[in-house]
């Protein structure tokens, strides 16, 4: 067996069925060992695609993500894709040939140093420099991938490892034993929980990835604490809660950001305090006390700090805090939550657009209402992101695939595609920008090579839409490089790829034009004409507290 | 500006030493002095480095990476006298 066969045999051995990847000189052993080694692979259009379809595949299964390319211009191709997994906390590993050991150094054909450039984007990376240490790194790589705070892993093989001979072997899984509880700060947290009178739960990605989300909704349920989310924490809420009081941050709802800025003890799980979450950080929940729980201790203090910080398993702590003393009837919070009902009613989102022309708003409002709760929504990055946050309704964080942290514009097609193979019996949607659809758009061709039936909505306002928001509100109208209106036919592109489709430009349209695609038993393009006038509402300018807010 | 002294032990590894000053420089810290020594199969690097920032910030993310087996921030007038 050579270091090639030796990598697809490990691979199976910890549980991967599925790699995305694209082929080239220094990685071809590997895709002659995958050709027959019983392990899928989606070849994608490009290697950032690649990438970014492990990372939807893995948010939408909670499995570790595997992508591999070759080396030089597809490593640096995959680079965009693992610091997206980075921000994110994806679990990914991702596989680069590279030139022969002789070779590396020596400015060779497609040589780059990627360890070195993936030194800032991924939580390890190696270089296998001796084929009898294969079986061990990649063991150690989803380890690394998985365990604590999850992210990316980076493998570079030389090729001439890829030819060595190796005797198989089988490869460690590891189990990592959990950090032992502190006992004091779980009691400090009890306590102050117990004298709060205006408690937030304050939800954040980590919950998911955890897989602590029935524990969560559990101690929510308990304890009756008006709740707000990230929008990386989408889905972990119980979205038909009446405390649920929506996302927080630049663009969450209203009733959150006052709430939050109300309250006297902000309770934060998984979450790290992103400053588009915090807005001004200094006039950020100044009254609240914080407790934190998070799994990975270097987010305690690291922008707020907390009076109680537990480093631990979310599934483990959250029942052990909601004790005897911790329940909705023992917390004297009464008006504190009949208080954030009330912001919530106030603040509801309004759907009565004037005129005949689509609002994206309620558009996508009538989209979540005609998909089940089973469905999975990728979406890409800017204004259609946010209204996918807003208006849309989340069972699971598994369900909403955002790029929250890297922002990655491009995000959305992959990432369906990745999700639609993690989970083939449930639906995968794509909410899309003009501006990010173009940025991925050869994965198209992916689509119509593997005939998976992605759905995919194109909100087209012919604008990169939040930079001109910005121009407008900011930049006094000067719409420099925004203005898209020498957009393609996208209905014809997709055409070109065997994908039907039909663009709709009034409200009439919205309801029937959703019906037929969600019928279509193949991918299929909803080309959505929308103003370039429609602005994302409420926005927190930079340099603000959350609680001025700006509104149409 | 505050100055911290630390102690990095890591397993020895061609990257290590690039990988902690990355760290260091991007967590928003300056390194002022340092030495690296190898002791077998590990590697010491005493550092001393300024920032505004809650030394915490640093080493807490230095303990994150898979080759770092311990940090420790030092007395930093200790520190110095190791160096020198």
């Amino acid at each position: 067996m050579n270091g090639a066969q030796y990598i697809v045999q490990t691979l199976k051995q910890q549980g991967v069925t599925q790699i995305f990847g694209y082929p080239g000189g220094a990685i071809m052993p590997l895709y002659d060992a995958l050709y027959d080694g019983g392990v899928d692979h989606l070849l994608c259009r490009h290697e950032q695609a690649a990438a970014l379809a492990a990372v939807g595949y893995a948010r939408a299964s909670g499995q570790v993500g595997v992508c591999m390319a070759t080396s030089g211009p597809g490593a640096t191709n995959l680079i965009t894709g693992l610091a997206d997994a980075m921000l994110d906390s994806i679990p990914l590993v991702a596989i680069t040939g590279q030139v022969p050991m002789s070779a590396i150094g020596t400015d060779a054909f497609q040589e780059v140093d990627v360890l070195g450039m993936s030194l800032s984007c991924t939580k390890h990376s190696y270089l296998v420099e001796n084929v009898e240490d294969l079986g061990a790194i990649i063991a150690e790589a989803f380890e690394v991938a998985r365990s604590g705070r999850p992210g990316p892993v980076l493998i570079d093989v030389p090729k001439n490892i890829q030819v060595a001979l190796v005797e198989p072997k089988t490869t460690p899984v590891f189990n990592t034993d959990p950090n032992p509880l502190d006992a004091q700060a779980l009691a400090e947290a009890q306590q102050l929980l117990a004298n709060a009178k205006q408690p937030i739960l304050y939800v954040g990605g980590g919950v998911g990835m955890a897989n602590a989300v029935a524990e969560l909704r559990a101690f929510a349920k308990r304890t009756e604490i008006p709740m707000v989310t990230t929008l990386k924490g989408i889905g972990t809420l119980d979205p038909d809660d009446e405390l649920f009081l929506g996302m927080l941050g630049m663009h969450g709802t209203k009733a959150a950001n006052l709430a939050v800025q109300q309250s006297d003890l902000l309770l934060v799980v998984g979450a790290r305090f992103d400053d588009r979450v915090t807005g001004k950080l200094d006039a950020f929940a100044v009254n609240a006390k914080v407790i934190h729980l998070d799994k990975d201790a270097s987010e305690f203090g690291k922008v707020r700090h907390a009076q109680v910080s537990i480093n631990a398993e979310l599934a483990t702590v959250l029942p052990l805090l909601a004790n005897a003393k911790i329940s909705a009837d023992k917390l004297a919070i009464d008006p504190w939550r009949e208080h954030c009902q009330a912001l919530k009613a106030e603040h509801a989102w309004r759907y009565d657009h004037p005129g005949t022309a689509i609002y994206a708003p309620l558009m996508l409002s009538q989209l979540s209402a005609a998909l089940d709760d089973s469905a999975m929504v990728s979406c890409d990055v800017g204004q259609h992101q946010m209204w996918v946050a807003q208006h849309m309704r989340f069972t699971s964080p598994r369900n909403h695939l955002s790029s929250s942290g890297l922002g990655t514009m491009g995000f959305g097609l992959p990432a369906a595609i990745g999700a639609k193979l993690a989970r083939p019996q449930d639906q995968s949607v794509l909410v899309s920008g003009d501006g990010s659809f173009m940025m991925n758009v050869q994965e198209l061709g992916t689509l119509k090579r593997a005939q998976l039936p992605v759905k995919m909505v194109l909100l087209d306002n012919q604008r990169l839409g939040m930079v001109r928001q910005w121009q407008e509100l900011f930049f006094d109208g000067r719409y420099s490089e925004t203005i898209l209106t020498d957009n393609p036919d996208f209905v014809a592109m997709a055409a070109a790829f065997e994908i039907p489709g039909e663009t709709i430009t009034c409200k009439a349209d919205v309801e029937p034009a959703i019906q037929r695609m969600l019928a279509a038993d193949s991918a299929y393009l909803l080309h959505v004409r929308i103003s370039e006038q429609e602005n994302v509402w409420p926005l927190v300018p930079p340099g603000v507290p959350n609680d001025q807010m700006m509104e149409k | 500006m505050n100055q911290y002294q630390l102690q990095v032990t890591a397993q020895f590894r061609p990257e290590v030493l690039e990988r902690v000053l990355r760290l260091t420089r991007h967590r928003g810290f300056r390194v002022a002095q340092m030495d690296m020594t190898t002791q077998g199969a590990n590697l010491v690097i005493n550092m001393l480095v300024e920032s505004e920032r809650a030394v915490e910030l640093l080493s807490r993310q230095l303990e994150k990476l898979l080759d770092v087996t311990l940090v420790q921030v030092l007395e930093e007038a200790q520190a110095l006298k190791k160096i020198a």
